[in-house]
């Protein structure tokens, strides 16, 4: 009996494989020719298929034209992405980056065009049954068979096209020696355009499937995301054959081991599933030695054009007091919670700046660890500590959490970090954030600070008193955190994190362990990333995992925390401030309270930080923060008196 | 007893050892050479003191004790130092910046007294800095102490390395061909302020190197290794005409290289 059930469920699994595959198709495609690991992907998809669905549907053009169409304008905006965005940047984790910022902005501009809502995704397509057997429980409609039908054609002319053809074997050459592309004529750029532009055409395709599938919407998104990119890593970013195992693989698997473990009484069990899958298929990749040569990660922020230690916090408090503090004077409920929010969203980009700009790893996980603060200490709250107390226990919990993930990551190149924490992320969202001992049976624990009196619904029950004392609050752990994390960066902890972003095998020759350093750096980020959790948890006076914006600790908002730490920049702790400010002051124009926007604000403010981020990464590397060190060297020093220029 | 002792220590990638019973002990203050063609296993040999490479079989004793299987950071904390082959410093950190990266090796500040800034953490902090104002001082490079290292020329560079690995207070400095990318005169500069290093420290000293003229007036003993083995030791003058040393280097019995660097 219950082979039967396996059976028809694996089967079942199959067209979403096949999406799944497609999806990673083009990310390995990219990958193969220009060497960038792109996140936007999903987003091309997403694009591709709101645009065919408006089409179809709203404007009543038949569906072949209006899905010709949406890939076409994937294949557009991929182009464009690559020709004007992804080529300037230099560095692989960079461009990288750029993608991520793609992802956010297309992801906010498909909400603000389209709406959340997944239906209007749906184009209008005659979903009928082809085939069924009954015993195993298992229907396959029309739409299933074009699905498996695409992506085997697809894989098929791609292999031919790359084996076949001069253009496809140059693709093939390019990424290892632009010199072979020149032999056969061909410029790397035109290489690069034509490879982005087929990445977006199976990505918009894929994206047109999905959303006929499944009702393509935000989670669904990232669902591609995450999976495809799962898919990508088992064809080693390399192999087509492989990439459309891994696909077809993870779609028929996951449904059978949710199965096999009794997913209706557990939600996440696939999602942890492919988890399992990324860090198996990054370790065994770099056993086999193919790490990128290109993964040297961040450069170091310019320390020395940076200030540190006594100076950073001088400015941080500096700008913390005209932007927040002088308001606060004046306040009314709803502005002593923007100080708060600003405070807190401070902090957890300082929890980046961390990891990113003084450890130099760029992890997309840090919502995730704010979510294990807030949850830990709403457990702690629950079982009587006082608010304080319990601070301190998620704080903690989130820096155990930031170890675990650590452990597997801290081998890894930054740009397989990068892809294992969005994949870590992801996985929370979907299993640990709805794991009810962790999170209790109704997604929320309690969380009250002192002066929030019980019972009280949040934010505008309590009395101004208590919000603006958790203001005060929220700024003074921030400047407590801010001047942890400046001095650590002077001592002898900081030397040695600063020392392994330039050469980890100098860094052991100078007696530090390389992955105990690495692990104290994610222990002292999740750390504060808990601390910023526990605060956010307290303004609400619940940890919750439900919004309707979507928590936030979801993957959304880590993307968006890792996007605001590198506009304000990544290793100013000043510059955190700034990416406070720029959670809190759009979410506040656009009328709304506490960092955590309507739904609408919400994608418009999506998209303009995706913009931002993408504008910030080709136009200056190092952030705000460097623009601003850039002018002030200007003003300091003439030409004459320039160093001598670097050698070897 | 040894400072740095090797005993029999075998390589194999796949089926061919790369290095084949090697066996060579630095003493307290002593320099010794590893020289050989290329391809002979200088440097997987130099990787098996270094850590970096985990022997397939022999042993690697530092002060008596076992560490063939210790990671490098912990070799570092029994008294091994080195550079590298191509120079590793770290980047964004000025000159004494990076010398006080290895300074801190002797100062104990851990990361929550860090970010604390407990009393002892400023200690430390000028603990470190005057350590290495020290080792600049005594390589000549106090004038350089707060230039940024991206800024500085590859001689230059090596020189703080040095120090970087000298700030350690090391019992063995290991380097990887230590004259790689100096011309003959910065070479000739660099050999003498080795030479400096070794009377006044008493640094004992391990060096891989191509060069003649780092080599023969700098080593007490050298080792030579062709194809894996070590195929001659002794004194540099002894090894110099060795007749199997000079087929083994120059495929002809009349070395004109080996001449003319004495």
């Amino acid at each position: 009996m219950t082979w039967r059930l396996y059976l028809g469920l694996a089967l079942g699994g199959l067209p979403i494989g096949a999406l799944y595959a497609l999806q990673a198709l083009g990310t390995v495609l990219v990958y193969r020719t220009t060497r960038v690991f792109s996140f936007a992907q999903a987003g091309l998809g997403m694009v591709a298929a709101f645009t065919a669905a408006s089409l179809s549907r709203d404007h009543g053009w038949p569906t072949w034209i209006a899905v010709l169409l949406g890939v076409a304008v994937a294949v557009a905006v991929s182009v464009v992405m690559e020709r004007f965005t992804v080529r300037p940047t230099k560095g692989a984790v960079q461009k990288t980056v750029v993608t991520l910022g793609w992802l956010l902005g297309l992801q906010g501009l498909g909400g603000v065009i389209f709406g959340v809502t997944g239906t209007a995704a749906q184009p209008a397509s005659p979903q009928h049954e082809v085939w069924s057997i009954r015993s195993i429980a298992w229907r396959f409609t029309s739409l299933d068979l074009l699905a498996l039908v695409t992506v085997v054609v697809i894989a098929v002319a791609l292999g031919l096209f790359l084996s076949r053809t001069a253009f496809g074997t140059a693709m093939r050459g390019v990424a290892d020696d632009p010199e072979a592309a020149r032999l056969v004529g061909l410029r790397a750029g035109t290489i690069a355009s034509v490879s982005w532009g087929l990445g977006g055409a199976l990505a918009g395709i894929a994206g047109v499937l999905a959303a006929a599938e499944t009702n393509l919407d935000q989670v669904s998104l990232l669902v591609l995301t995450v999976e495809g990119l799962a898919a990508a890593l088992v064809g080693r970013l390399e192999s087509l054959p492989l990439t459309l195992a891994g696909g077809f693989g993870l779609g028929v698997l996951q449904p059978v081991v949710d199965q096999a473990v009794d997913g209706r009484r557990q939600a996440g069990v696939p999602e942890l599933f492919a988890l399992v899958v990324v860090l198996v298929a990054l370790a065994l990749r770099r056993r086999r030695g193919r790490a990128d040569q290109g993964g040297a990660g961040l450069p170091p922020a310019p320390l020395g054009a940076l200030p540190t230690g006594r100076t950073a916090i001088g400015m941080a408090a500096g700008v913390l007091i005209v932007a927040v503090v002088a308001p606060l004077l004046k306040s009314t409920i709803t502005w002593a919670d923007d100080v708060a929010s600003t405070a807190i969203w401070s902090t957890a980009v300082l929890s980046l700046v961390l990891l990113a700009g003084v450890v130099g790893q760029v992890s997309i996980c840090a919502g995730t660890f704010m979510g294990v603060g807030a949850f830990g200490a709403g457990i702690a709250f629950g079982a009587g500590l006082p608010f304080l107390l319990a601070l301190l226990v998620g704080a903690a919990l989130a820096g155990v959490a930031a170890v675990l993930v650590g452990l597997p990551a801290i081998r890894l190149e930054p740009l397989e970090l990068a892809i294992a924490t969005v994949s870590v992320a992801f996985t929370a969202d979907q299993f640990l954030f709805k794991w009810t001992p962790f999170v209790g049976p109704s997604r929320s624990r309690d969380l009250r600070p002192p002066g929030f009196a019980n019972g009280d619904p949040a934010p505008s029950g309590h009395g101004l008193a208590g919000h603006r004392g958790y203001a005060w609050l929220c700024i003074v752990l921030f400047v407590l955190c801010a001047l942890g994390v400046a001095n650590l960066r002077r001592g002898r902890s900081g030397a040695a994190l600063t020392a392994l972003r330039s050469s980890g095998a100098a860094t052991s020759a100078m007696g530090f362990s390389v992955p105990a350093t690495k692990l104290k750096g994610f222990a002292a980020a999740g750390f504060v990333a808990g601390v910023a959790g526990v605060l956010l948890a307290g303004l609400f006076g619940q940890a919750s995992a439900t919004g309707q914006v979507g928590s936030p600790f979801d993957t959304t908002h880590s993307i968006t925390l890792i996007a605001y730490a590198v506009i304000a920049g990544l290793g100013s702790v000043p510059g955190t401030v700034v990416g406070g400010l720029l959670v809190t002051v759009p979410a506040a124009l656009t009328a709304s309270s506490s960092g955590l926007a309507s739904q609408d604000s919400a994608y418009w403010i999506q998209a303009f930080s995706g913009a931002v981020l993408v504008l910030i990464v080709v136009l200056s590397p190092e952030g705000l923060a460097g623009l601003a060190a850039r002018a002030r060297q200007l003003g300091q020093r003439g030409p004459d008196v320039a160093v001598a220029p670097a050698v070897g | 007893m040894a400072t740095l002792e090797l005993s029999g220590v075998t390589v194999r990638f796949g089926a061919n050892p790369v290095v084949d019973g090697v066996s060579l002990s630095v003493h307290a203050g002593e320099v010794v050479g590893l020289i050989g063609p290329n391809g002979a296993g200088k440097t997987v040999t130099f990787n098996v003191v270094t850590g970096l490479q985990k022997p397939t079989s022999g042993r690697v004793l530092l002060h008596g004790r076992d560490v063939t299987s210790a990671p490098p950071h912990a070799r570092t904390a029994m008294g091994l130092g080195r550079t590298f082959q191509v120079v590793q410093l770290f980047r964004g950190l000025s000159v004494v910046e990076n010398v006080a990266v290895a300074a801190h090796h002797h100062t104990r500040s851990g990361m929550i007294s860090d970010a604390l800034h407990l009393p002892w953490r400023g200690r430390a902090l000028a603990e470190a800095r005057e350590r290495s104002l020290a080792v600049l001082d005594f390589l000549g490079l106090s004038s350089l102490a707060d230039v940024p290292v991206d800024a500085l020329p590859v001689g230059q560079a090596r020189l703080v390395e040095l120090g970087r690995a000298l700030a350690l207070q090391p019992d063995v400095l290991l380097l990887d061909e230590p004259a790689s990318g100096l011309d003959p005169a910065e070479t000739h500069e660099f050999v003498e302020l080795l030479a400096r290093v070794r009377a006044v420290l008493g640094v004992g000293m391990l060096l891989v190197e191509h060069d003649m003229g780092v080599v023969m007036p700098l080593c007490d003993h050298v080792v030579v290794m062709n194809q894996g083995k070590v195929l001659a030791a002794g004194r540099p003058d002894e090894v110099r005409h060795d007749p199997q040393v000079l087929e083994a280097y120059l495929g002809a019995p009349e070395p004109d290289d080996a001449q003319a660097v004495s």
